[in-house]
């Protein structure tokens, strides 16, 4: 488990995360700036202490797979390709311009995506493909991490994931939810019931664990614990999420799932969260 | 064990996919098979390859959605199944997770057209212009149950994917001699030489278009047959060659909606390169939801059995030539 050291420049990433992604969207005038940052604490952890992945070597076999089933939330992966490094800030801020490779939603032009996702409920079966040719076929130690939203969960063809995935004992698999509970029009059927989503994937052969997703300690310490890669049960890591975390006026807001920010907009975004590092660092 | 055929004889589709599917995970160790529970012949190899092959049960989409992360992993994994479900219930993810990225994924299957006795709910009948308006796809479709394992075989260094539509595949008959056409993806075959027109088609009702050339020449008419089992790319040279060499009458024959199919990749070629014709039908399934019935009571039924078949080529052979210039 990390240090509280450790834990504070995970939240500072976060934030870093949070900045960049609303930064993309105010940029492109569109995107999904709230649904990148529910989970920009979640990746946070992700590719500092677990993704093994080299940004340089995206063909290495060996490499881990990071899948965003939840595609909308590009302008938090594109966050995160500028934090490795992979990118610099001005295509960053090209996101959704003419001629960028940064679109809406991610697509195999980058070398570092397997395949399109954004069509919500796509991006865990193809998962539990990757996984499955890592398990039988490559015999390569790789990782699967799909994201994926809590609102895609009522796809049926996540629940075939599931399934296939469960039963295959894909342990070189996991999903992390995202449960902002918000979808674009409206709460989602379960909200912030954790245990609703923990019962049903449990059920399919699944090992679950159910995290506050902002609360690093917790968040290290629940994927620290993850089972090897070798083990035979896909894990899924449930986490509670606020929608817009970090800037009051677009927590929990729906108006915001798909909003343009105005100039004024990213200043006070930008003040907010950096008021909430000021608060923390006293 | 490979399957032997002679010309003439009747032969299972099928079973040239399991051994042919068998033969080519001898020689490709990256060819997985996957099927949404469905295909007995698929045991063979099962049994050799155990660890290459996925019975996702009946879930059409998540058994897509996982070939395309196969492919993308640098395998090469052929889905087969039923094609009413898996060209429509899983087409976001054909056309998605598949087309889109462009990846190797081969697509085999049986139920194009009304045949099976299955009722409407398993004819796949819309599945070639489905296919056909996807990006990167290649479509095919075919009838002698030989050319099947030659199709799979070439499809095995396509880069992108492949659809391959079958009819019920448990017994058809042996259309073409071995080594008889060149048969490559992309070409069209003429199956029968003639003069006064061409009968375009593909897929089952190559053997009816055989028989109505047949029947006509009986008649003293000469008809072509061109059996096109690559709608997508369609063969263009040959179209045009046609209406050149069998005075600009053409007919178009398929198990498939009448537009939407062949018919409409030809009249899109025709009218795209101003290809001059004299006459144009069409035969194939009107805008019905088609009930129960053999194979061929319900062609009849619908128009375009062998009967509407033979009036149509005569109806286009009979049609008044446009003036010629000058």
């Amino acid at each position: 488990m990390g240090t509280d050291m450790d834990n504070a420049m995970l939240a500072e990433l976060g934030r870093q995360l949070r900045v960049d992604a609303v930064r993309a969207a105010d940029s492109a005038g569109s995107g999904h700036p709230t649904s990148s940052m529910s989970a920009a604490d979640l990746m946070a952890v992700l590719i500092t202490r677990h993704l093994r992945y080299d940004f340089t070597r995206p063909d290495d076999p060996r490499g881990d797979h990071l899948i965003f089933s939840k595609g909308h939330a590009s302008p938090l992966l594109y966050a995160i390709y500028k934090a490795v490094g992979a990118i610099d800030d001005d295509e960053l801020l090209g996101f959704r311009g003419d001629g960028s490779r940064l679109e809406g939603h991610p697509t195999p032009r980058l070398p570092w995506v397997d395949v399109a996702t954004g069509s919500l409920g796509q991006g865990l079966p193809i998962g539990a493909g990757v996984a499955t040719a890592g398990r039988r076929f490559d015999r390569l130690p790789y990782h699967v991490w799909v994201l994926c939203g809590d609102g895609e969960l009522a796809e049926g063809s996540m629940w075939e994931a599931f399934e296939y995935a469960g039963h295959e004992r894909l342990g070189n698999l996991t999903a992390i939810v995202d449960v902002n509970r918000l979808g674009q029009r409206g709460p989602t059927r379960h909200g912030w019931n954790l245990g609703a989503y923990a019962r049903r994937i449990a059920a399919f052969g699944w090992d679950v664990v159910e995290i506050d997703g902002h609360d690093m300690a917790s968040l290290v310490k629940a994927i620290d614990d993850l089972p090897a890669p070798d083990s035979d049960r896909p894990t899924v890591v449930i986490c509670e999420t606020v929608k817009g975390k970090g800037v009051d006026f677009m927590e929990r807001n729906l108006a915001w799932h798909a909003g343009s920010l105005g100039a004024e907009d990213l200043k006070r975004a930008l003040a907010a969260l950096e008021a909430s590092r000021q608060k923390e660092t006293v | 064990m490979p399957v032997t055929f002679t010309f003439g004889e009747m032969l299972s589709a099928r079973s040239v996919i399991g051994t042919t599917l068998a033969e080519l995970g001898k020689t490709h160790d990256n060819l997985w098979v996957l099927t949404p529970d469905i295909g007995a012949t698929l045991v063979e190899f099962q049994e050799t390859f155990p660890e290459r092959f996925i019975d996702v049960g009946l879930a059409e989409q998540v058994c897509v959605g996982i070939a395309a992360g196969l492919a993308y992993d640098g395998n090469i994994p052929v889905v087969s199944g039923m094609l009413p479900f898996l060209s429509m219930r899983a087409l976001e993810q054909i056309r998605t997770d598949v087309c889109y990225p462009n990846l190797p994924v081969k697509i085999i299957g049986t139920h194009g057209g009304l045949v099976g006795n299955g009722g409407s709910t398993h004819y796949a009948v819309e599945d070639l212009a489905l296919m056909c308006a996807l990006t990167n796809m290649t479509v095919t479709s075919i009838g002698d149950p030989a050319m099947v394992g030659e199709i799979l075989r070439q499809s095995m260094t396509l880069p992108g994917p492949i659809y391959i539509r079958l009819a019920v595949g448990k017994k058809d008959k042996v259309l073409y001699a071995e080594g008889e056409h060149d048969v490559r993806i992309g070409k069209g075959i003429i199956a029968r030489d003639g003069t006064d027109a061409t009968i375009f088609t593909h897929g089952t009702t190559v053997a009816q278009a055989l028989q109505a050339a047949e029947d006509l020449a009986a008649d003293g008419r000469s008809v072509r047959v061109v059996d096109m089992f690559t709608l997508k790319p369609i063969d263009e040279a040959l179209i045009a060659q046609c209406a050149d060499e069998t005075g600009g009458r053409f007919v178009v024959l398929e198990d498939h909606l009448a537009y939407g199919g062949l018919a409409t990749r030809i009249a899109d070629v025709v009218a795209d390169r101003g290809i001059r014709l004299n006459a144009f039908e069409r035969l194939g399934i009107p805008q019905v939801y088609a009930g129960f019935g053999d194979d061929e009571e319900l062609r009849d039924k619908h128009g375009y059995g062998l009967a509407a078949t033979v009036a149509a080529t005569r109806r286009v052979i009979a049609h008044p030539s446009w003036p010629s210039s000058h």
